[in-house]
């Protein structure tokens, strides 16, 4: 007891920091994991055609064409984001990467949404 | 004002709920296989209603076609061996075999129905395989004088063959060929959107609500889809594969998909797969067309497909690299990363 | 230059006894079993803690690969993935070791170390376990529960290093 005691005196404040910081990390980690599962397909809509659904797991640039012109998404195993838009504003680009299910990036001006989707979405039956 | 607030959400909530289409499958293991039927978009009682006319017509056709076990086509495949003549009262049957003889003759006989006995002899007309391959010998004699759909005379309602070695095998047509049954039964009692599986034979009706029927298509090596791909209305998708039925000898795999003209297994291919436009037989078409795209040769394949107007094909070579038609590759979704494929568009 | 050419010199003398001791730790580590697979304790830290604070940066950098290597083939784990997800967890404790004991003392004492040198081992190891060993996002799952041990070992081995160091100062062994 008394050397529990005597440890816990020599923690300092940079230690408490650490320590802090250590914890912040764990739940962090936590909140990441309890957000899972990452999404495994990527749905592609615009305003001439049907929707498109796209495996994540590839690396690949796609053209999208839209309402003012072709944009760029970027699909990177796993996640996607827009690269190059005809947009004024960038939105969509500034956004960034999108994993998980559900996750939308909605370029208005140009009438593209990209989403991501589960598993259960990607097909209705197999052909074998 | 603020419970208006929190009634109109639990309405919109309720709304949206209840129009929320609803999808209705119904699933039965007939044909020796697997058939799923999905109906979109109509009531519970009346999807179940018309799975179960399907349901019963498969069951009729399975007592009707079936190669091997009790059906009509035995009975017909024993009177020709015996060297008689059949006598069938049955217009069915009798169209079936027409349509046989005519895609076997489009196909230059890579499709062949006619080759019953060189099933048998190979071990697939029984539930699990011999796990043998026969003697060269045996293959030989049956090689000799190959019997095709042309050796079946239909004299009225009389079917007789001069080859005693004649055997009506409708494994590679049957499935697809309920496939248009189906369609035909949808459409009869006013079913706009459904999806169909029969053993991985599939024809869409309509769609999923807004959006085409989307099909995964089986990897031949691993347990997932290879790609997916949107099947339109009225559209059908067939596979031929040596992983479903087969057996392995000295770690050789010897499939059910027989080439006529070597009376050995194709092993050329791992899995053929073709998508066929609304007809009133793409659903035979798609079952029957994706044999000569196993069979044949690899640099006849394309001729081939050409000559049957197969514009939508893939085809996973024995070493694993695809060979796939421009229009199927615009409209194929890989699900597998393509940097380990060697793909050649044609 | 009648010498041997490989002289040992002290710090040879002091690098393989507190290896010694870091392998023998390792190695009873190794045989015990552990509730969950994949974490351990890390008991052997707490002499390259010991080693960082009583001697210096390179004395703890050898005293670890030193028995990254000799444990790894005394449990007969050499060059298998074992020995490469504790061999990189160990690079990459030591890098942020020789950072971290560069903070002023007076504010980060051996519990910052310890506990750095034990977040270290876990980075180390997801790097090659994603890169090589489940190419998939999905070991990220496992992260809570290894940052968490991380951190409940980091803050033991610290306690008992502290009572050692205390121990060992005064009677001035080694």
């Amino acid at each position: 007891m008394k050397k529990i005691l005597q440890y816990i005196k020599i923690i300092k404040l940079g230690d408490t920091f650490v320590i802090v910081t250590f914890m912040g990390l764990i739940f962090w980690s936590v909140s990441q994991s309890w957000n899972m599962p990452s999404g495994q397909y990527l749905k592609i809509e615009n305003n001439q055609e049907d929707s498109k659904v796209f495996s994540l797991n590839q690396t690949v640039n796609k053209q999208v064409i839209g309402f003012l012109g072709s944009s760029e998404i970027s699909i990177a195993e796993g996640k996607v984001r827009f690269v190059k838009s005809p947009c004024t504003k960038k939105y969509c680009i500034h956004h960034g990467w999108i994993n998980k299910i559900n996750q939308t990036i909605v370029c208005l001006p140009n009438q593209i949404t990209i989403s991501i989707v589960g598993d259960s979405e990607s097909y209705d039956t197999v052909n074998y | 004002m603020r419970f208006h607030k929190l009634l109109l959400i639990v309405i919109l909530f309720l709304v949206s709920c209840s129009q929320k289409a609803p999808i209705y499958e119904h699933k039965d293991f007939i044909f020796g296989t697997i058939v799923d039927i999905k109906i979109y978009g109509e009531t519970e009682e009346k999807s179940e209603n018309i799975s179960n006319l399907i349901f019963n017509d498969f069951k009729r056709l399975h007592n009707y076609l079936h190669p091997w076990e009790k059906s009509l086509i035995s009975s017909m495949n024993n009177a020709i061996a015996a060297g008689s003549v059949f006598n069938v009262d049955d217009e069915e049957i009798i169209r079936i075999i027409q349509d046989n003889k005519n895609l076997a003759s489009k196909s230059e006989n890579y499709f062949n129905p006619a080759i019953g006995k060189l099933i048998a002899l190979w071990g697939f007309h029984q539930e699990l395989p011999n796990q043998m391959v026969p003697k060269a010998h045996q293959i030989n004699e049956l090689l000799a004088n190959v019997t095709t759909m042309d050796d079946l005379k239909i004299n009225q309602s009389t079917l007789s063959s001069a080859n005693r070695n004649f055997q009506l095998d409708l494994g590679g047509y049957a499935k697809g060929y309920a496939l248009d049954r189906a369609k035909k039964i949808l459409a009869n009692n006013g079913v706009a959107n459904a999806l169909v599986n029969i053993g991985g034979n599939i024809i869409a009706i309509g769609m999923h609500g807004d959006r085409s029927w989307i099909v995964g298509i089986q990897h031949p090596r691993k347990p997932s889809a290879i790609a997916s791909i949107q099947l339109p209305p009225g559209w059908s998708i067939g596979t031929s594969g040596d992983y479903q039925r087969y057996f392995m000898d000295h770690d050789k795999r010897y499939s059910h998909l027989i080439n006529p003209r070597t009376g050995f297994p194709a092993d050329n291919s791992q899995s053929a797969t073709i998508m066929i436009p609304p007809a009133n037989n793409s659903g035979a078409l798609s079952d029957a067309y994706s044999k000569p795209l196993f069979i044949a040769p690899e640099i006849e394949k394309l001729q081939l497909a050409d000559k049957l107007g197969i514009d939508f094909f893939m085809v996973v070579l024995a070493n694993g690299d695809i060979l796939i038609s421009s229009k199927m590759n615009e409209s194929i979704q890989w699900l597998e990363q393509n940097n380990e494929k060697n793909i050649t568009v044609h | 230059m009648t010498q041997s050419i490989i002289k040992p010199t002290k710090k040879d003398h002091t690098i393989a006894k507190l290896a010694a001791i870091a392998i023998v730790l390792s190695v009873i580590e190794f045989f015990l079993p552990s509730p969950i697979p994949g974490i351990k304790p890390g008991i052997a830290n707490i002499i390259i803690l010991y080693t960082l604070v009583r001697f210096d940066f390179s004395t703890a950098a050898w005293v670890s690969l030193v028995r990254v290597f000799v444990s790894s083939i005394i449990v007969g784990s050499f060059l298998s993935p074992t020995f490469f997800l504790s061999l990189f967890g160990a690079i990459v404790s030591l890098v942020l070791l020789y950072a971290v004991q560069k903070l002023p003392k007076p504010y980060f004492s051996i519990v910052s170390l310890s506990l750095i040198a034990s977040f270290g081992h876990i980075v180390g190891q997801f790097i090659i376990a994603r890169l090589w060993i489940i190419p998939h996002d999905s070991i990220f799952n496992l992260l809570p529960l290894f940052l968490i041990s991380a951190l409940i070992f980091g803050l033991f081995s610290a306690f008992v290093c502290n009572i050692l160091l205390k121990h060992k100062l005064k009677k001035h062994t080694f």
